[in-house]
């Protein structure tokens, strides 16, 4: 185990290619223990394949992703979730023929705490209980709401109990009241010690809960630091909302 | 003892099946017998089967290369010298040897991609068991004189469906079988929350082809001839994919089904000369129906009547209760 200062996740120059499409061009930055780090940008900015790459459900063209001092490219998504990072999927993955309880059971009993017996039960209501999908437990997850099913994500990625838990647009689809329900359910988990990752639209959200972001577009960093900070930079309005007339001029 | 039955609500039913399996030696005729041994050995291959195809969605075609195995290796160790019995662990040992070996490429492909591979894993070692000489080549194999015992080998046979229908009943109750039904409905999702899928998936078909290593080495011991056309038999292979699938695919109960009706099936077509032939045809289009009209087989039929039947009930209480507002 590495020392617990310093950066827990450290990502350098990662790029991604699909064919001639750069999804993402040399990213890097750190992230530290405890911190709610944001990652935002436009649509196709690269956010979603940049989490993949993070995770190992996909392989970076180059780069490096160092996790607790651990290079951690090369290795598979599950080897990966066994270290402590684990991810949410923006479109929602649950098991739909399995209760919402047994959807829990999985991340439980496979990813880095392997729990058995009573333990793995307690570990599981536990995590229901923290996500509020304790009344919903033994329902098929098939039957579940957007918002539920959002909770769900959360609920199986936390039940692998993970150091940096990775959240993909957790909040796309919420209604005003659920979004304040996940931004309390986000404070809480770090809190409990969590470091987390964030891809987020709803700006609100992202510059309430965030202590530091990156701002991806086209795949390239576009700016990082505090979210009053970097929203306001000119690259990132420009990104967001199109260039001022005044830019469009070439000196 | 209630925990039991809370868990294994089947358990009762399997245990007077196994009882009647055990028993039916005293009171059976010898050509009954014959139809419940060649029931016990579809059994196996449908619920060992099921394990990988059926709760894990790994639907191979190629499961008849480890009842060859199984029964090669049986007689071949036998034509050396061996006791039959012997030879089933070590054919047992080769078939799951030779899984991981077929998995290991194979389970990197996906949905219909690894069962097309897997027919061609099964009729490339149909073809090298015809072509070599140790194995007899296409002429195939006999039994040394003096192996044949029907009412050991009957007993073996039952005992053996029964052990499968057990440690599948035991493993999809437990954490391994969890990870096969995870596996099944998302295996993307499995990977995400930490399922190292290509090995839950070799352990499933270690464990399926092995138990179907057995059954077919007490086939060679049953028939005492084998051959590439007998045991490496694509239609074999594919009937070990229709019993699950016509009696409910990743269910305990679904393959017992499928083998029940499949024996039958056989032993009916067999006798009626018009028929002999075109067992395949009927197969298929059993399978059709089943596909087209309830892919939850039987089971599923069986389930759709109880809902229906449920629903029936209560009609009267609310029609009173309607009445009485």
């Amino acid at each position: 185990m590495q020392a617990e200062s310093g950066p827990i996740l450290v990502v350098s120059s990662v790029s991604k290619r699909f064919g001639g499409l750069l999804a993402l061009d040399s990213v890097s930055f750190e992230v530290n223990r405890g911190e709610i780090f944001s990652v935002i940008g436009p649509n196709g900015a690269g956010k979603t394949t940049l989490f993949s790459c993070l995770v190992g459900a996909q392989r970076p063209t180059t780069g490096s992703v160092r996790f607790k001092g651990e290079e951690l490219s090369g290795l598979r998504n599950d080897e990966v979730v066994v270290r402590g990072l684990v991810r949410t999927h923006q479109i929602v993955k649950p098991f739909r023929d399995l209760t919402v309880a047994d959807n829990v059971r999985v991340g439980v009993l496979y990813g880095r705490l392997r729990l058995r017996g009573a333990k793995a039960r307690e570990r599981v209501d536990e995590v229901l209980t923290r996500t509020q999908l304790g009344t919903r437990a033994s329902v098929k997850a098939g039957v579940l709401s957007i918002g539920e099913l959002k909770r769900l994500e959360i609920a199986r990625a936390l039940a692998t109990g993970p150091d940096v838990l990775c959240l993909d647009e957790v909040m796309g689809g919420l209604n005003p009241a659920e979004i304040q329900q996940a931004m309390a359910l986000v404070r809480a988990l770090r809190d409990s010690g969590l470091t987390l990752l964030m891809i987020e639209h709803h700006v609100h959200a992202v510059a309430g809960l965030s202590d530091r972001l990156v701002v991806l577009n086209f795949g390239k960093k576009i700016a990082e630091g505090r979210p009053a900070e970097a929203l306001r930079e000119p690259a990132v309005v420009a990104a967001y909302l199109g260039h001022e007339s005044k830019e469009e001029t070439r000196a | 003892m209630t925990a039991v039955l809370r868990r294994h609500p089947m358990l009762p039913v399997g245990v007077a099946f196994g009882a009647f399996l055990l028993l039916a030696p005293v009171f059976a005729e010898r050509g009954t017998e014959n139809d419940l041994w060649n029931m016990s050995f579809f059994l196996v291959l449908a619920a060992a089967w099921n394990l990988l195809g059926g709760f894990a969605g790994q639907v191979s075609l190629g499961y008849s290369a480890f009842v060859g195995i199984g029964a090669y290796t049986t007689v071949l160790l036998a034509k050396a010298g061996w006791s039959p019995w012997l030879t089933l662990p070590v054919g047992a040992a080769l078939a799951a040897a030779f899984s991981v070996v077929v998995g290991l490429p194979t389970f990197r492909l996906r949905g219909p991609y690894f069962t097309i591979a897997t027919i061609g894993v099964g009729e490339a070692v149909r073809v090298i068991a015809s072509g070599l000489d140790f194995t007899g080549g296409s002429s195939g194999l006999r039994m040394p004189a003096g192996t044949f015992d029907f009412t050991a080998n009957y007993y073996a046979m039952v005992g053996l469906a029964l052990v499968t229908l057990a440690l599948v009943a035991w493993l999809t109750q437990h954490a391994f079988g969890l990870a096969l039904e995870a596996i099944r409905q998302d295996i993307d999702g499995a990977e995400a929350l930490g399922v190292n899928s290509t090995q839950v998936k070799l352990q499933a078909h270690a464990i399926s082809s092995a138990l179907v290593a057995v059954a077919g080495g007490l086939f060679a011991t049953n028939f005492q001839y084998i051959s590439p056309g007998s045991v490496f038999d694509f239609r074999l292979s594919l009937t070990i994919v229709l019993m699950p699938i016509v009696g409910g695919m990743g269910t305990l109960t679904g393959p017992v089904l499928g083998a029940m009706l499949f024996s039958y099936l056989q032993i009916k077509l067999l006798a009626s000369p018009a028929l002999r032939d075109s067992y395949l045809f009927i197969y298929g289009g059993l399978l059709i129906v089943v596909m087209l009209f309830e892919p939850k087989g039987i089971l599923g039929l069986w389930e759709r009547l109880i809902a229906l039947w449920a629903r029936r009930r209560p009609e009267q209480p609310v029609a009173e209760a309607r009445r009485a507002s």
